[in-house]
């Protein structure tokens, strides 16, 4: 399936090998703030992890040069948006928006009710193009991370137990905060190497908390407080995970700012590294 | 002679990092991905260390932290060469324990004294 405007073509990324895609992605970022690149297993992952549809998503290319792409992850009830990126050289041509129209055709016919995106803060380009294609705004997202070390606090007595993968899962069942895409659990499972904490204060809190544990890193933190104070059942959390896991580095994304656990990871020696805008195109 | 080693995966940013520090008396090597940068670190044990926090295989962050983790890389002074707000440069390399931060993108006029005033003049050999 090919799609011709009078210069620019749209050809399925699945057309493309992962080398290629990734060299287009990275060279569509080289400007931006955080260009976070990748290499072809990284974007091998992120197809994985985040089910993007490769025959669904799309390439740019006028002749044989590509000038950009965009990937559209699929899951029942909805569809994301992903890593749309033009080269530098071919920006303002109107790409970026074809590529987009193409997305939202795809959604359509897919019958998803709702597009999700995210777009990094302070991208005003993008922001205005995913503005004028109807998307709103839903929430700020934050990328945290926290460098290596034992924690920074102490926090309030707790007792901590162990638990494995499966009950990980078990407990992102029972999870009441709106995950991003990214943070979903089909994400989550798809990531694997997942592991949990729970843990009970003297004061009757308790809460549990699920990571991503990686040979270099930790990520994907997903903090639940069943009972007690926030505050202090996430300090207890973070400080159970990083009494166990001082050498490794840490980061989680998409935190929504007004996540009550937030304050509690701030004192713990997390920081803020950037902020996404997760926007919505309603489609029926 | 001091050695600096570029951890840095965009080809134009390391052409002209290497291009500005060519004329000074160093000896530059270049890497372009974590790994690599990381294991050339290990072997060649240079006497600076400039890294993009945007690799493509692992991030600059945990990158810092891995080096800092080899005994003997632990005291090489690290710079973060990124395009982040300085306020956020700042913050992010403190916390990670670099040394410094030089904003993108470099300019080849200023770029040498930045980089001199991470040796100390009593280290020239």
């Amino acid at each position: 399936m090919t799609l011709a405007s009078p210069t620019i073509e749209l050809v399925p990324a699945s057309q493309f090998t992962f080398d290629e895609l990734v060299a287009a992605y990275n060279q569509s970022r080289v400007d931006y703030i955080v260009p976070m690149p990748m290499n072809a297993a990284r974007l091998r992952e992120y197809v994985h992890n985040y089910d993007v549809n490769l025959e669904l998503s799309a390439v740019a290319r006028r002749g044989e040069q590509i000038l950009g792409l965009a990937m559209l992850g699929v899951r029942p009830g909805h569809t994301w948006i992903t890593r749309l990126g033009i080269l530098p050289v071919n920006r303002r041509c109107g790409a970026g928006q074809l590529l987009m129209e193409h997305l939202i055709r795809q959604s359509r016919r897919l019958r998803a009710p709702h597009i999700i995106l995210e777009v990094i803060k302070g991208n005003k380009p993008a922001h205005r193009l995913f503005c004028k294609l109807g998307f709103n705004e839903t929430r700020e997202l934050l990328i945290v991370r926290r460098p290596p070390g034992p924690p920074a606090n102490d926090a309030l007595p707790y007792t901590a137990h162990d638990l494995n993968q499966q009950q990980a899962v078990e407990l992102l069942r029972q999870r009441r905060s709106i995950p991003s895409w990214l943070d979903e659990t089909p994400s989550l499972i798809n990531a694997g190497k997942l592991a949990a904490l729970r843990v009970e204060l003297e004061d009757g809190g308790r809460g549990w908390l699920v990571y991503q544990k990686t040979i270099f890193k930790l990520a994907r933190l997903v903090l639940q407080t069943e009972a007690g104070d926030p505050r202090q059942v996430g300090q207890a959390l973070v400080h159970a995970l990083h009494t166990r896991y001082p050498a490794l580095d840490t980061k989680s994304e998409n935190l929504p700012p007004d996540d009550p656990h937030w304050p509690a990871l701030q004192e713990m020696g997390y920081l803020e590294s950037f902020r996404r805008i997760e926007m919505r195109l309603e489609l029926t | 002679m001091k050695t600096i080693l570029l951890i840095e995966d965009y080809a134009d940013n390391a052409r002209l990092v290497m291009r500005t520090l060519k004329p000074y008396d160093y000896r530059l090597l270049h890497a372009s991905d974590g790994e690599s940068g990381l294991m050339m670190a290990v072997n060649e044990k240079p006497d600076l260390i400039l890294l993009d926090l945007g690799l493509p295989d692992v991030e600059g962050q945990t990158l810092i932290a891995l080096i800092r983790d080899v005994p003997e890389l632990a005291q090489v002074p690290i710079v973060a060469v990124t395009a982040w707000p300085p306020a956020t440069a700042r913050q992010m390399t403190e916390a990670y324990g670099c040394d410094g931060y030089i904003s993108k993108p470099i300019s080849p006029k200023i770029f040498p004294s930045q980089i001199a005033a991470y040796f100390a003049p009593e280290d020239d050999e």
